[in-house]
C-alpha cells in the first residue's frame, strides 16, 4: 500500500470537525499525521504512556511541547529518527522528514489547535471501491457468441486487438472437463462414446457430456474439495496434542451432498452460519455448522487452561477470531480480521464492527452435537434430559440444605481434624501411581472386583488393603473404597479350587477407612489368587466406583504380591494415575506421618460421620432418597434411547470436560479490546457486522441481552442479502477460478483495497447478478454456463504473438494448462490401477497408523499398508491430520488445513520428482496396473495402447510408442506403469 | 525383492547414483527473492536454530539467580499475584546445579551446560525475552513463525524464500526433529503456510532407516537398478519431448529438470548423512556413542541424550558445508509419556540434566567445529525455546511455565558475545519491564545479519503485507555492531 494511495482515501475526521482558514495547517497537515501515526495508542481510551492526543488540552498538559523553543520540544525529539530508528511511533516506520518538518513548523507557529476539536483514530469510510458498489446487471455485449461468457471475453480480447487460439481437440477436452468436474480420468468407454457423439454433433456431444458430469456423484467429491480447501477443514484439532475429531466427517458429506444436490447458494451459506436456528427441523441445519468449527482449535487453551485464566481467555478470543475470519474471508471475500487492533487500514471496517462480530459468536464453541433427524425418540430424550437436569438441581438444593444443617454441628470436630492433619501432614508428595479404578457404575450394588495372581500357591500371613488417595477428587483419603466388600482367596482364578472367604465386610456398611490400612489375617493355607470384591460401591457425586491403592500379601514379612499379575472385572486404564497393575506396584500414599495420629484422624472422621448422620433432617433425607430414585429411573430411561448421530460443529450445549464448559446459549460479554489486548477492555459490544453497503445493518440487536441464535441468524441473512455486493461476487469469482484455473479476481479471499481488481468487472457482475437473481441460486447452472463457453474449450497452446501482449493469459485467449492436484493424482492412480473403491461418505479412512493415542497421537504414514482396501477410496474421504499432514499430498501442494486456501500452489521441486518416482503409492499402483494390463491383453502393442488410453486418455504418439515398448520389453508392465505415472503427459492437463 | 536399504547401498556405495548416471546440464539457479538485491552487505549466510521443546529453564541453565539459593524453600513473594499454567506458586526453588564462571568476563553458567563454557565468549545471551502465552503450542509457534496462531510461515521458510539455496543439491531448509516425536504443532513449525511449498522444511529423521522420505526407490518386486536407470532415461526423453511440443510453458521443462535435481539430491543427501569419514576425535567431540542411535534410553540418561543431539549437530555441520541455508534442530518431543522433553513440571533434575548435557555437548561441538572450519563467522546459531520456567517450585522438584521471561542466545554470523538484556533478581520478569526483548527483535537481528531489512521482506496474503516480524521488531544493534 503506497503512501499516496493511503492519503487519498483514509483521512476522516469526527463529524463535528470543521476548520477556520487560520487553522488550515493543523487540519490539512498536522491532524492527519497525529491521527494516522499516533492516535492508535495515544487516544482518549488507551492513553499509552499517560499521553493522549485527543484534544489540545491533552497535548498541552503533557508538557511535550516547548512553545518558546519549538525545536527543543520533547515531541520532536521522540519522533526524530537516529540511525533510522525513532522512539515513536513504537514498532513502526519513523515519520518522514516532511512530516517532522510539518510538526516543527506548526509548533514554531504556536501549535494552534482549534478549540472543541477532538481527534479520533482515523478510519476508512469511503465505499468508492469496485467490490463495495452495488452489483450492476451489465448488458451482454453485442456479438455472434451464443454464450454470454464469450461475448464478454471476446469483447475484451478484440478491444485490445487480440484473438483467441483454436479450439482444443476432443480427447483433450474430454480429459480436461472430466478432471475439472469430477477429479478423475475419463474411462476408455466414456472416451469412445464421446468421440462417436462428437463426430455427429460437437455441440450436442459437449452439452450432453457436461450435463452427465454435473449430474455425476463424482462432481460433489471434486468440488467438495474446493469448498473444504476454503473451509480449512481437517479432522484433528491441531496445536499441542493434535487430537482426532471423530465426528468431523459428516460436515464433509454434507458439503458433497449439497453440491451434488445443487442446493441454492443462499441456503448453503445460511446453513453454515445459523442453520440450527433458521432450519431447526433439518439435519443439514446442524451439519452445515461444521463450517464454523472446521478450523484449528487449541485443546490445551480451552480444555486444560480454561476461561478462569488469561491464557484461556486469549484462547477463546483467538478461537472466535478464527471463526469470524473464516466467515468473512470465505463468504464475503473480506479481511475483517485486520480490525482487531486498529480500524482496518484500507477498508471501511472499524474495530467496533469487528468486535460486534465477536458478540455474534460469543456463545458458541466447537464441539460434537447431534444432527440426526429430530425423531420422536430424540424429542423424548430431550424431554428426559430436561427432567434429569431439573431433578438434579432439586437434589443439589436438598444436599446443600443438609450440609448447612450439619455444618454448625461439625465445626468443633473439623477444627480438630485440621489441627491433626496440619501437624502430621506428610511432606512427601504423593506419587502419581494412585491405584486401581473400576469403570463407573450408575448402581451402587453392581459388583466389581480386582484379583491378584501370586504366580504359585503361597502360605500367606496377612493381606493388607491400602485405600486410595486422590488429592484432585476432594475426597482425598479413602477415595473409592467400597462401602461393603469381601476378600476371597483360592487356588484357581475362577475361585473354585480351595476357595474360601477370608474376610467378609459385605453384611453391613463400613465406615470409610481413609488412609488407614486394613489388615486381614490369613489362615496359613495355600493361596494363589486373592480377589477383593466390592459388593456396594463407593458413591461419588452422581455415580459409583471401586478404587484401591495397593494390595499386599505378606509372607515372612515380605510382600509377595509385588508386581504380580492383576485382573479385574473392569478397569479404567489411565496411566500413570490409574491402572489395575498399580495395586501391586508398591506405591501408595500415607496421608499422615504418624500411625497413631492416623488412627486418631480416622476416629475423628467416624465421629464426624455419625454427627452428620444424626444432625441430618430425616424428612430432607427421605426426600433426597426419593429424588435419587427418580433421577436413576430417568437416566435409565434416557439410556434406553440410542444416542443421536454427531457432527463436530459450532455448539452452545455439549458435555463439559476439563475447563471446557458450554455456555448453554448465554453470550459471553464481549468488549472492544484496545490494541486487541484482553487486558485493555473498552466498551461492551452488541452483535452486528460491518455496514459494507448502504442498507446493511450495523447492529443486530438493540439490547444488552440477546438470543445468540437470533444474532447468528441475522448474520446469515446479512451474508445472503440481495443487496450484499460482496457475497454474490465472491462465489461467482470462486466458480470461475475453480473452472478456469484462475479467478477473475486474483485474491479470491480479499476483494478489499489490499486485494487485486477484477480482470473482467462486467463479466463478474453479470455472473454475480445472474446467480443472485436466479430463484434457485443454482451453482450448477453457472458452472454449466462456464464450461459450455468457447473460452473454456480453447487449446492451451501458447501463441507467441498473444503471449507477448498478455503473458499471464488474464484475457483468456487460451486455456490454462494445469497439473493434476495432489488428490486427483492419488485418485487417478487407484482408478487406473483398477482398485479404486468409489463408495461414498461415512467415516474417513486413515492412511497412517496411530501410535501413542492416549496423549499426543503420532500419525505414522510410513507404516501404512497400501494393500489395505479400506484406504482405496477417493482422497476426499481421507482423514486429514493438521500437525502431521500426509507427506505425499503435501509435497504435491495440497491445501494446508490451518488456513483458508482459495487457490492451490503449483510448485515444481526436486522433492516432488522423488515423490512421483519413489513413493510407495506409485509402486503399489504400478504393480496393480500391471496386473490389469496383463489381464487385458497379451500383445505388447495392445498393452502399451491400453495403458496409454487409461492413463493419458489417448493412444501414444510415435515416440511414446517406441520408448514405452522398449521399456515394456525390457522391464515388464509394472515398470511401464511407473513411467506413465511420472509422465508430463499424465500429470498435466492440456 | 529389491529393498530400500539395499538400494541405498548399491547406489551410493559406488561413485555415482543412478539418477546421476545420466548426463544433464543447464540447471536453473535456485535464487531467492532477494538474492540479487540484498538490502545491505550480509554478515551471515546461513542459520542453525536449536529449539528446546517443552520450555527449557533459563534459571537452571544460563541465567544465574543466587537469591534462589538463599531463599530456597522459603515462600516466594515477587510482589504481585502470579497466575500459573498448571499450579499455584510454591516455595523458592534453587537450581539443583552449581553455576561456575567461564570466559573472559566470567559469565556464570550451570554445570549441566558446562561444555558451552569453552565457547561462552562467542555467545550473546538475551536474558530478557518475553513471550505472549504460557501455552506450549502458541509459545512454540511464536518462536518458530513469529505468530502464536497457525497459518504463518516458519522463519526457515522466510529465509529460504528470501535467499534461496546455496546449493541445488539439497533443500534450502532442513529440519532435524527429535526422533521420539514431533514437538507441539508438529510440522506446522516448519510449514511454509502461504509461501510456496518449496520453502517448507524438509525433515531428515536422523537415525531412522529412511531418513528422507522417498529419497530412494521403495521396496519392490519389480524395481531393479537397471529398470531404475532405463526408466529415468525413458522419462527424460518423453518429458523433454512433451515440453518441446508445447513451447512457452516453462513449467514443463522445469519438471524435467526437477528429476535431474532429484538425482543430485540423492547423492548429496546420502553423502551428508554418512558419517563414516568423520575422524574419531570429531565423533568424540560431538559425544557420539559407540552404540550409535540405538543407544539405550529406556530411562532418560545423559549418554543417550548426548548421542541423539550430538549426531544431529554433526549432520547439521555437514549439511551447512554442503550449502543448506537454514537448519532447525529439535531437542525434545511432544508431551508423551515417559517425558522426553524440557517440560519439567514434575522433576527438573531428572529431565533437565541429561537433556542439557546432551544439548550443550552437541552445541559446543558445533560452535567449535564451525570455528575451526572458518564457518562460524558466517553461520548464525540461534538457541531458543517456547518460554522459561518459574523460580518457584511446582510440587517440590518441578517448575511451571514462565512466559514472562526466558533466555535466548545467539552465536556466530557476526554476533558479538556478551549479555544483552537481564532478567530481574528472581528470573521472573525482565529487569526493565518496559524494554523486554521479543522474538521479533531476535528475528529482525537474524535477518539483518543475513543482509535483509526485516521491514522489507514482505509477502501479501489475504490482503495484508505479512512479515516474519509482524509489525514489530528492532535490530539488536549492540549485538551486531
Amino acid at each position: 500500500m503506497s503512501h499516496d494511495r493511503w492519503v487519498a482515501f483514509v483521512i476522516a475526521f469526527t463529524t463535528t470537525f470543521s476548520f477556520a482558514s487560520a487553522d488550515d495547517d493543523f487540519a490539512e497537515t498536522v491532524a492527519p499525521i497525529l491521527q494516522q501515526r499516533c492516535l492508535d495508542c495515544h487516544n482518549e481510551q488507551l492513553g499509552k504512556g499517560d499521553f493522549s492526543l485527543t484534544t489540545a488540552e491533552d497535548l498541552i498538559a503533557s508538557g511535550y511541547l516547548d512553545l518558546d523553543n519549538a525545536d527543543d520540544s520533547y515531541l520532536l525529539e521522540l519522533v526524530t529518527p537516529v540511525d533510522g530508528h525513532a522512539s515513536m511511533p513504537k514498532d513502526a516506520q519513523p515519520l518522514s522528514d516532511q512530516e517532522i518538518d510539518s510538526l516543527r513548523k506548526w509548533i514554531r507557529q504556536g501549535a494552534k489547535w482549534p478549540a472543541q476539536v477532538k481527534l479520533h483514530q482515523s478510519f476508512v469510510r469511503d465505499k468508492d471501491w469496485w467490490s463495495l458498489k452495488p452489483i450492476t446487471s451489465p448488458p451482454v455485449p453485442e456479438s455472434d457468441a451464443a454464450n454470454p461468457v464469450d461475448a464478454f471475453i471476446n469483447q475484451a480480447l478484440s478491444s485490445r486487438g487480440m484473438a483467441a487460439v483454436e479450439k482444443a481437440p476432443p480427447q483433450v477436452l474430454l480429459r480436461r472437463v472430466t478432471y475439472d468436474l469430477t477429479g478423475l480420468p475419463p474411462t476408455p468407454a466414456e472416451s469412445l462414446a464421446f468421440l462417436a457423439d462428437w463426430q455427429i454433433d460437437q455441440q450436442a456431444a459437449w452439452e450432453s457430456l457436461v450435463g452427465r458430469l454435473l449430474q455425476s456423484k463424482r462432481f460433489g467429491e471434486k468440488w467438495g474439495q474446493h469448498w473444504l480447501d476454503v473451509s480449512r477443514y481437517a479432522e484433528t484439532h491441531g496445536f499441542d496434542k493434535d487430537k482426532p475429531r471423530s465426528n468431523a466427517w459428516p460436515y464433509r458429506d454434507y458439503v458433497i451432498a449439497s453440491l451434488n444436490d445443487d442446493k441454492p447458494y443462499d441456503r448453503f451459506v445460511q446453513e453454515q452460519v445459523a442453520g440450527d436456528v433458521l432450519f431447526p427441523n433439518d439435519p443439514d441445519g446442524v451439519l452445515g455448522l461444521g463450517f464454523l468449527a472446521a478450523g484449528p482449535w487449541d485443546f490445551i487453551g480451552h480444555w486444560e487452561v480454561g476461561e478462569g485464566k488469561l491464557d484461556g481467555r486469549i484462547a477463546k478470543h483467538l478461537d472466535r477470531d478464527e471463526m469470524i475470519s473464516a466467515v468473512f474471508n470465505v463468504f464475503q471475500s473480506t479481511t475483517v480480521q485486520c480490525a482487531q487492533c486498529h480500524h482496518h487500514k484500507f477498508d471501511p471496517i472499524r474495530m467496533q464492527d469487528y468486535y460486534r462480530l465477536h458478540a455474534v459468536f460469543s456463545a458458541v464453541d466447537r464441539a460434537d452435537r447431534v444432527f440426526a433427524g429430530r425423531s420422536a425418540a430424540q424429542q423424548r430424550a430431550d424431554e428426559l434430559d430436561r427432567q434429569i437436569t431439573a431433578l438434579q438441581s432439586r437434589r443439589d438444593d436438598h444436599q446443600r440444605q443438609q450440609q448447612d444443617l450439619t455444618a454448625k454441628q461439625t465445626a468443633p470436630i473439623d477444627l480438630k481434624i485440621t489441627e491433626l492433619t496440619q501437624r502430621f501432614r506428610t511432606e512427601q508428595p504423593q506419587q502419581p501411581q494412585f491405584g486401581y479404578h473400576s469403570q463407573i457404575a450408575s448402581n451402587p450394588n453392581e459388583e466389581k472386583w480386582v484379583q491378584i495372581d501370586l504366580g504359585s500357591p503361597r502360605l500367606i500371613d496377612e493381606i493388607k488393603l491400602f485405600p486410595a488417595f486422590d488429592e484432585f477428587a476432594g475426597i482425598g483419603a479413602g477415595f473409592g473404597f467400597p462401602v461393603r466388600y469381601r476378600v476371597d482367596v483360592a487356588l484357581d482364578e475362577r475361585l473354585i479350587d480351595g476357595h474360601r472367604v477370608l474376610f467378609d465386610a459385605s453384611g453391613s456398611d463400613q465406615p470409610n477407612p481413609g488412609c488407614v490400612t486394613i489388615n486381614i489375617a490369613s489362615d496359613r493355607q495355600p493361596i494363589q489368587f486373592i480377589r477383593v470384591t466390592a459388593t456396594q460401591l463407593a458413591e461419588r457425586s452422581d455415580d459409583f466406583i471401586f478404587a484401591i491403592a495397593e494390595i499386599e500379601a505378606i509372607a515372612d514379612r515380605h510382600n509377595v504380591a509385588l508386581n504380580c499379575n492383576v485382573t479385574a472385572k473392569d478397569t479404567i486404564e489411565a496411566p500413570v494415575r490409574w491402572g489395575k497393575q498399580n495395586v501391586v506396584d508398591g506405591i501408595y500414599f500415607k496421608e499422615l506421618t504418624d500411625d497413631d495420629a492416623m488412627e486418631r484422624l480416622q476416629q475423628l472422621r467416624r465421629e464426624r460421620q455419625q454427627l452428620v448422620r444424626r444432625s441430618r433432617s430425616e424428612q430432607v433425607e427421605s426426600e433426597l432418597r426419593n429424588l435419587r430414585d427418580q433421577i436413576d429411573a430417568a437416566i435409565a430411561a434416557r439410556n434406553q434411547i440410542p444416542p443421536g448421530k454427531f457432527v463436530y460443529a459450532a455448539a452452545t450445549s455439549f458435555d463439559a470436560g476439563g475447563q471446557f464448559l458450554p455456555t448453554n446459549g448465554q453470550p459471553r460479554p464481549i468488549h472492544l479490546l484496545l490494541r486487541g489486548d484482553l487486558r485493555s477492555p473498552s466498551e461492551l459490544m452488541r452483535p452486528g457486522a460491518p455496514p459494507l453497503w448502504d442498507t446493511a445493518p450495523e447492529t443486530f440487536v438493540d439490547e444488552d441481552h440477546w438470543d445468540e441464535g437470533i444474532a447468528r441468524a441475522e448474520l446469515a441473512r446479512y451474508l445472503t442479502s440481495t443487496d450484499n455486493p460482496l457475497a454474490w461476487r465472491s462465489i461467482a469469482n470462486r466458480l470461475w477460478g475453480w473452472t478456469f484455473g484462475q479467478p477473475l479476481v486474483g485474491t479470491a479471499n480479499d476483494f478489499g483495497r489490499g486485494g487485486t481488481t477484477p480482470s473482467h468487472p462486467e463479466l463478474l457482475d453479470y455472473l454475480a447478478a445472474r446467480l443472485r437473481d436466479d430463484p434457485d441460486h443454482s451453482l450448477h447452472s453457472i458452472v454449466n454456463l462456464l464450461v459450455t463457453s468457447e473460452a473454456y474449450q480453447r487449446s492451451s497452446r501458447v501463441d507467441p504473438e498473444m503471449a507477448a501482449l498478455d503473458a499471464d493469459n488474464a484475457l483468456l485467449w487460451r486455456a490454462n494448462r494445469r497439473r493434476l492436484t495432489a488428490e486427483e493424482y492419488r485418485d487417478s492412480l487407484y482408478a487406473i490401477a483398477g482398485t479404486l473403491d468409489d463408495s461414498m461418505g461415512g467415516p474417513s479412512f486413515q492412511d497412517f497408523v496411530i501410535e501413542k493415542p492416549e496423549h499426543s497421537p503420532h500419525y505414522q504414514y510410513d507404516q501404512h499398508d497400501f494393500e489395505s482396501t479400506a484406504s482405496h477410496r477417493r482422497s476426499i474421504y481421507r482423514f486429514v491430520v493438521r500437525s502431521q499432514p500426509q507427506p505425499m499430498l503435501t509435497t504435491l501442494d495440497c491445501a494446508d488445513p490451518s488456513i483458508s486456501t482459495p487457490r492451490r500452489d503449483e510448485s515444481t521441486t526436486a522433492l516432488q520428482a522423488l515423490t512421483y518416482w519413489n513413493d510407495r503409492l506409485v509402486e503399489y499402483a504400478a504393480r496393480h496396473f500391471a496386473d490389469r494390463i496383463r489381464t487385458h491383453n497379451v500383445n505388447p502393442n495392445q498393452q502399451v495402447d491400453f495403458a496409454c488410453q487409461l492413463s493419458l486418455g489417448r493412444l501414444p504418439n510415435e515416440l511414446e510408442s517406441k520408448v514405452l515398448h522398449e521399456h515394456l520389453r525390457d522391464h515388464g508392465p509394472a515398470n511401464l506403469a511407473r513411467i506413465l505415472f511420472n509422465l508430463n503427459a499424465f500429470v498435466y492437463l492440456d | 525383492m529389491f529393498g530400500r536399504r539395499q538400494f541405498l547401498k548399491s547406489t551410493f556405495g559406488g561413485s555415482a547414483g543412478i539418477f546421476a548416471g545420466l548426463a544433464f546440464d543447464d540447471l536453473v539457479a535456485r535464487d531467492g527473492q532477494l538474492t540479487q538485491t540484498l538490502h545491505h552487505p550480509p554478515k551471515a549466510k546461513r542459520v542453525v536454530q536449536l529449539f528446546m521443546a517443552g520450555a527449557a529453564s533459563h534459571i537452571d541453565l544460563f541465567d544465574h539467580k543466587p537469591i534462589l539459593e538463599r531463599h530456597h524453600g522459603q515462600p516466594w513473594d515477587p510482589g504481585e499475584t502470579v497466575e500459573l499454567f498448571q499450579s499455584t506458586p510454591g516455595a523458592c526453588l534453587a537450581s539443583p546445579w552449581k553455576f561456575r564462571p567461564y570466559g573472559e568476563h566470567g559469565k556464570p553458567i550451570s554445570d549441566i551446560v558446562a561444555p558451552l563454557g569453552e565457547v561462552v565468549d562467542d555467545i550473546a545471551f538475551v536474558h530478557n525475552m518475553v513471550g505472549k502465552t504460557g501455552v506450549h503450542s502458541q509459545g512454540t509457534l511464536l518462536q518458530t513463525t513469529g505468530f502464536s496462531f497457525t497459518g504463518f510461515p516458519s522463519a526457515g521458510s522466510w529465509v529460504s524464500y528470501a535467499l534461496g539455496s546455496e546449493t541445488e543439491n539439497l533443500p534450502s531448509f532442513i529440519v532435524l526433529p527429535d526422533h521420539r516425536g514431533l514437538a507441539s504443532n508438529g510440522a506446522k513449525n516448519w510449514a511454509p503456510a502461504f509461501l510456496p511449498a518449496e520453502y517448507q522444511g524438509t525433515q531428515i529423521r536422523v537415525g531412522s532407516d529412511e531418513p528422507i522420505a522417498n529419497l530412494t526407490a521403495p521396496e519392490s518386486t519389480f524395481i531393479t537398478s537397471v529398470s531404475e536407470r532405463d526408466g529415468l532415461r525413458a522419462l527424460h526423453r518423453l518429458n523433454s519431448d512433451f515440453a518441446e511440443q508445447r513451447p512457452g510453458d516453462d513449467r514443463l521443462k522445469a519438471r524435467v529438470q526437477s528429476y535431474e535435481l532429484a538425482a543430485k539430491m540423492q547423492l548429496s543427501a546420502s553423502d551428508a548423512l554418512n558419517l563414516a569419514d568423520e575422524p574419531q576425535y570429531i565423533r568424540d567431540m560431538y559425544g557420539l556413542s559407540s552404540e550409535g542411535p540405538g543407544v539405550d534410553d529406556r530411562t532418560i540418561n545423559t549418554k543417550a541424550e548426548t548421542e541423539f543431539f550430538g549426531r544431529k549437530c554433526l549432520i547439521a555441520r555437514r549439511l551447512l558445508e554442503r550449502g543448506v541455508r537454514f537448519i532447525q534442530i529439535w531437542s525434545g518431543n511432544d508431551n508423551g509419556f515417559p517425558r522426553r522433553n524440557w517440560d519439567s513440571h514434575e522433576n527438573i533434575k531428572r529431565d533437565h540434566e541429561p537433556l542439557a548435557m546432551g544439548m550443550a555437548t552437541g552445541a559446543a561441538a558445533l560452535i567449535r567445529d564451525l570455528k575451526q572450519r572458518d564457518m562460524l563467522k558466517d553461520t548464525l546459531i540461534l538457541w531458543t525455546t517456547e518460554f522459561g520456567r518459574m523460580p518457584c517450585s511446582q510440587g517440590s522438584e518441578g517448575r511451571d511455565h514462565n512466559p514472562f521471561v526466558f533466555t535466548n542466545w545467539l552465536c556466530g554470523g557476526g554476533i558479538k558475545g556478551g549479555t544483552y538484556g537481564e532478567s530481574d533478581q528472581w528470573g521472573f520478569r525482565p529487569l526493565d519491564q518496559s524494554n523486554p526483548t521479543q522474538v521479533y527483535d531476535i528475528y529482525a537481528t537474524m535477518l539483518h545479519q543475513l543482509g535483509i531489512d526485516h521491514t522489507k521482506l514482505t509477502v501479501k496474503n489475504n490482503g495484508i503485507d505479512r512479515r516474519l516480524t509482524d509489525v514489530h521488531g528492532h535490530v539488536l544493534r549492540d549485538m551486531v555492531s
